[in-house]
């Protein structure tokens, strides 16, 4: 599927700003599932960026400003050929997760990090889980991430930014990047390695991935995503969306990922001088016409099977 | 030189003038009133809190107005911006964050004078040896400028020192007078020599007056002098100097130019029409102009080193603003 | 004939620094001796009232945190020096020279290279991930020379039997070089008369070494003649005195992050007379705090945009962002085999005995005999959280179970080392101190260790805690300069080499 996406985010300040220095991490990534075809930054007022590949493999564009400015616009535009995700195949047994190779390549996606720093809570729903979905590590992930979809409802505004995981279970509410963390979260309790992923799904409704609902010729006009990947031993990185509980498939276009949130996000920056601002995150995606794709394989087969045993 | 270690010792400079000014004052008024009766005495120290405009601030700690009050106030009241301690530790302060430019003596002479002043004990030497304490923390000042004078290099650092120094001694004199000009109202001998001592300035006075305690002739003096170093003209003078340095040749700055004015009015005043005037509306003019110098100063020189106040963007996905 | 200081002196059956185990004094410390005992314990007492005075006026003064809202302390430097002898010192810094640039390669291979180490199963991939000191973000971003600790400080101790053993490795920002610049001026000052006789290195170039070899990192941009700034936390940083020192003494600003701003990647300092650009960065503040736009938000000591500054070249950051990997503590135990693996030389300096306890049959080791041994946190510097098991209560041992059962990556134990002790003047005698040394290196293209460095003395009787921040004192620290029969030794040494060498090229 071939998307072309404009990120575009404006800053209005309350006052004259003296300086900022700003962090963008937007551009898809490219690897086995896509294939960026044009990226292009633009600031305004025009600015130097800077542009590097971080620890992560995400692509990164600085600009700073130093001159008296009272607003600030960064776009960031991209198209992307997301290609057909395959499925895990074979069996992964537990055994394999606890092998030193394995441990020593994955440690950094086991630990606690700021956004995934999960609760006893946790921990025990999680481990219900496990136990119920049996040995087959495909299985647990499948469960871990189901246990999001039935914790967790989606709701705007009820949560704050960056709540931790334990609130968002114990309240029930959450957006995308709380779903993630909770998957996370739940994953790494239970020793299976998983980060966050940051990027951008082509749909009107980020809960909802129904191609008969989908109308492709139309824009979209969303913000960014967030799911998260499972690392499956021997196979690879298994990439789910909890927020519609999905497997990730041709919609998605991954920017990044990192431990959390904090390793991918898409602007951080700090200014001075004034004492607010106004920030208006937008994102615009539209599907080319020239690109030809296979209906999705979505929801997976693994997926419903899965179901299918609760 | 960095913008903050100008701002630094221009303050340090302003601090340490201050605190010898606030001595010698306190000095002067409490000797001179060994003889004098209890609403004369209110009288003086009322006069001295104006000199060091800090009336409002004394009023506001609800103390009465006494020798031991007001000099407890002005030399060990820590919760005091403008006490002694306070000026002293603050010039240390100043000083500390400059002091790779500046020389190590410079700065041990600060810092013996601070560590001395927390090791006395202030409250008694207050009331039992005030001459003593005074004349102390006079010497230490004077030798903080002789040290500073003999050891710093000529550089843009030595310039903003004495430019904090010599503005705050201009403005100090100039409300020393306006002071004693309006308070006591037809102010005699005794004040009049007791204004001099405050400002250092008897023995200068009595070479060039031969005798005459004319109230015009000593105005002129502390405030016109050309050859008396304290005079509100030679600060300004001084400070003058200080900032044309500073431009090294280029365009004149703001600073320098509203000196200039400042030094050319003084410079060029006739101190009998000067008198005859409303020369307490002359003072107040005059000791704004000199405030104006040092605002021109900050917005020339150390403007853009406070409150870079650093803000935060947050933006999640899915949460953002809408 | 001995003076009345050492009339009970006892070594205790520690290795001792000035005495044999026989009581002997050793051969390079009888001139100081015999120096020393010229004076009266009086006469002692009344140089060290000067020396306080004179310390204390100068300011040369840290900051301890925890009692109130911090207080200025001077450092107490104890009158009775310690000498090294040329010979010692050349091994010292032979196996200095060897570390260092081991740690350099290890890091550079890390944040730069293509993980050698990491790929050759040297050290596993998580204990770096895993490590405080790792960071993400110094991903990538290049070092001149590979310079990435530019200055470091090695803790060194002598076990009992005199070897000297690295303890520590100090990567980030070691502190204490101006107290041993200060101490020497001290020394020169209060006891000039122990100078005589005896040939001590000088270690006051240590300003000019320091500015050299940040020359020698600047980026091509700062031309033959960098701006060069050192960058502090501000006057209430615990170490205050050493920046501004440094800055003093290469003559070059000490900058806050207030009065920097980066500007199209390029860094700025405000100066009276407008922007000017900055080229070499020697910066006394924690990576934490560098830069709010990539590392802490709510940081106001660093520099907005810095790391992005750094990363384009434009500026040089000193030491290299996220060297603290390499003086993880745990990481510290793999050093020996970095060395063998990047230089193929056995280790001149042994480490202590060294127990990681995230694995479990060491770990069930140390937990067995926790009140013999020293438990350290991995990441934290400055002897902060330390159980010393033979002097810990059973309380504090217990705490110490709880502590590592808990988080077993974040502790090492080490064997205790029966630090080497110093005469040292108490009162009106002396007593043996345990005491450390804390060299100092500087690498740019070469590699320059200044002679001796800081030796911390534990004041208290029986203490093995050097830190500063503890309680301890310091001594000037003597290199003796190489005799002249030594150099004669040296030289014929040599010419035999060149003319064995020129054989075998004719041959």
């Amino acid at each position: 599927m071939r998307l072309d996406i404009r990120y575009r985010t404006t800053f209005i300040y309350d006052d004259i700003v003296s300086e900022s220095q700003n962090e963008l991490r937007a551009c898809p990534i490219a690897d086995e599932y896509q294939e960026l075809i044009r990226y292009r930054v633009t600031v305004s007022p025009a600015t130097k960026v800077a542009s590097y590949i971080d620890y992560w493999g995400t692509r990164v564009d600085t600009f700073g400003h130093r001159s008296p400015h009272v607003g600030l616009e960064v776009l960031a535009e991209a198209t992307v050929e997301t290609k057909p995700r395959p499925q895990p195949t074979g069996a992964s047994r537990p055994e394999a997760l606890a092998d030193p190779q394995f441990l020593d390549t994955h440690a950094e996606f086991l630990e606690r990090t700021p956004h995934c720093d999960w609760g006893q809570r946790v921990t025990d729903l999680a481990a219900e889980q496990v136990r119920l979905a049996g040995p087959d590590v495909v299985s647990r992930i499948l469960a871990l991430h189901r246990l999001v979809g039935t914790s967790v409802e989606y709701r705007k505004g009820i949560t704050e930014v960056g709540e931790p995981v334990d609130e968002v279970l114990a309240h029930g509410y959450g957006v995308c990047q709380d779903f993630a963390h909770l998957a996370v979260s739940f994953c790494r309790s239970q020793a299976i390695p998983a980060r966050y992923v940051s990027g951008y799904l082509f749909t009107r409704d980020e809960t909802v991935l129904d191609d008969a609902e989908l109308n492709d010729d139309e824009p979209v006009r969303v913000q960014t995503h967030a799911w998260f990947e499972a690392a499956l031993p021997g196979w690879g990185w298994f990439a789910l969306d909890p927020t519609n509980q999905q497997a990730v498939g041709q919609r998605h276009v991954k920017i990044g990922h990192g431990r959390d949130y904090d390793d991918v996000q898409p602007l951080r920056g700090v200014f001075s001088g004034a004492a607010g601002a106004m920030v208006t995150p937008d994102v615009e995606i539209r599907r080319l016409a020239m690109a030809e794709t296979a209906p999705p394989a979505l929801p997976g087969r693994l997926l419903q099977q899965h179901q299918q045993q609760q | 030189m960095l913008a903050r270690d100008a701002e630094n010792l221009f303050w340090a400079g302003r601090y340490l003038e201050r605190a010898e000014d606030t001595a010698r004052l306190l000095d002067v008024t409490y000797h001179g009133l060994l003889e004098a009766n209890v609403a004369e005495q209110r009288a003086a120290w009322l006069s001295a809190l104006e000199a060091v405009g800090l009336s409002e601030a004394f009023a506001a700690t609800d103390r009465q107005v006494t020798a031991a009050n007001v000099s407890e106030f002005l030399v060990r009241d820590s919760e005091n911006p403008g006490s002694i301690v306070s000026a002293v530790e603050a010039a240390r302060e100043n000083v500390r964050t400059v002091r790779e430019s500046l020389s190590t003596e410079c700065w041990e002479a600060i810092n013996s004078f601070c560590l001395s002043m927390r090791s006395r004990n202030l409250e008694i030497e207050i009331e039992q040896q005030p001459h003593e304490l005074y004349g102390f923390i006079r010497r230490q000042c004077q030798t903080v400028a002789g040290v500073a004078s003999e050891t710093l290099a000529r550089d843009d650092g030595w310039r903003f020192l004495r430019l904090g120094w010599n503005l705050e001694r201009a403005e100090w004199t100039c409300r020393l007078l306006r002071v004693r000009q309006v308070h006591l109202e037809a102010p005699g001998f005794h004040e009049w020599v007791g204004t001099l001592r405050s400002a250092s300035a008897l023995e200068a006075y009595r070479r060039t007056s031969r005798g005459s305690m004319d109230p015009a002739d000593v105005i002129e003096f502390l405030l016109l002098s050309d050859s008396f170093p304290r005079s509100v003209f030679f600060a300004i003078r001084s400070a003058e100097t200080s900032l044309r340095e500073l431009c090294a040749g280029d365009e004149p700055s703001q600073p320098l130019r509203l000196v200039g004015r400042l030094r050319a009015e003084l410079e060029f005043a006739d101190p009998r029409e000067l008198l005859s005037g409303d020369f307490e509306g002359e003072l107040i003019g005059i000791e704004r102009a000199i405030r104006g110098v040092c605002t021109a100063v900050g917005v020339q020189y150390f403007i853009n080193i406070h409150d870079v106040d650093l803000h935060m963007l947050q933006l999640f996905p899915g949460a953002g603003v809408e | 004939m001995a003076s009345d200081l050492f009339s009970e002196y006892d070594t205790e059956g520690f290795f001792d620094e000035v005495f044999e185990a026989t009581g002997a004094p050793r051969p390079h410390y009888a001139g100081l001796l015999k120096r020393l005992s010229y004076f009266s314990a009086e006469e002692l007492a009344r140089r060290e009232r000067r020396r306080d005075a004179a310390f204390r006026n100068q300011g040369i003064t840290f900051t301890v945190y925890g009692e109130d809202e911090g207080i200025e302390r001077t450092f107490p430097m104890d009158l009775m020096p310690r000498v090294i002898t040329a010979a010692e010192w050349a091994h010292i810094e032979a196996g200095l020279e060897q570390r260092v640039t081991v740690l350099n390669q290890f890091l550079d291979d890390l944040y730069v290279g293509e993980r050698a180490a990491i790929r050759d199963g040297v050290i596993p991939w998580w204990v770096v991930t895993s490590s405080d000191g790792f960071s993400r973000e110094a991903f990538g971003i290049p070092m001149p020379r590979g310079a990435r600790c530019l200055v470091a400080g090695i803790d060194l101790v002598r076990d009992g039997e005199g070897t000297y053993r690295v303890l520590e490795d100090n990567l980030r920002s070691p502190s204490g070089i101006s107290y041993v610049v200060e101490n020497r001026v001290a020394m020169t000052r209060l006891l000039p008369q122990m100078f005589t006789d005896t040939p001590v290195r000088p270690v006051d170039h240590y300003g000019r070494s320091l500015l050299g070899a940040l020359n020698r990192v600047a980026p091509a941009a700062g031309g033959d003649d960098p701006t060069v700034v050192v960058l502090t936390p501000g006057v209430f940083n615990s170490a205050y005195f050493e920046h501004v020192f440094l800055a003093a003494h290469m003559g070059v600003e000490l900058v806050e992050g207030r009065d920097l701003v980066v500007d199209d990647q390029v860094v700025y300092m405000r100066t009276t007379k407008g922007l000017k650009r900055v080229d070499v960065i020697y910066r006394r503040i924690d990576d934490a705090f560098l830069d709010p736009v990539v590392f802490r938000a709510d940081s106001s000591l660093g520099v907005p945009g810095l790391m992005s500054a750094a990363r384009v070249g434009s500026v040089t950051i000193v030491n290299a962002v996220g060297n603290g990997v390499a003086d993880d503590k745990a990481v510290y135990a793999y050093v020996p085999e970095l060395i063998r693996y990047y230089s193929g030389e056995e280790p001149i300096l042994p480490n202590v005995e060294t127990y990681l306890l995230w694995d479990p049959d060491q770990r069930a080791a140390v937990l067995d005999r926790l009140d013999q041994l020293v438990i350290k946190p991995v990441a934290e510097a400055g002897g902060y959280g330390i159980t010393i098991g033979p002097a810990a209560s059973e309380q504090d041992l217990e705490k110490c179970r709880r502590d590592i059962l808990s988080d077993p990556r974040n502790w090492i134990a080490q064997e205790v080392v029966s630090l080497s002790r110093h005469p040292t003047l108490i009162g009106d005698h002396a007593e043996g101190r345990h005491v450390d040394l804390r060299p100092f290196v500087l690498t740019s293209d070469v590699v320059e260790v200044i002679p001796g460095g800081l030796t911390r003395v534990a004041m208290k009787k029986g203490s093995l805690v050097v830190n500063s921040s503890q309680g301890g004192g310091s001594k000037d620290t003597w290199v003796l300069a190489r005799t002249r029969d030594e150099l004669e030794a040296d030289v014929v040494a040599s010419s035999v080499n060149v003319e064995s060498g020129s054989t075998e090229v004719s041959a």
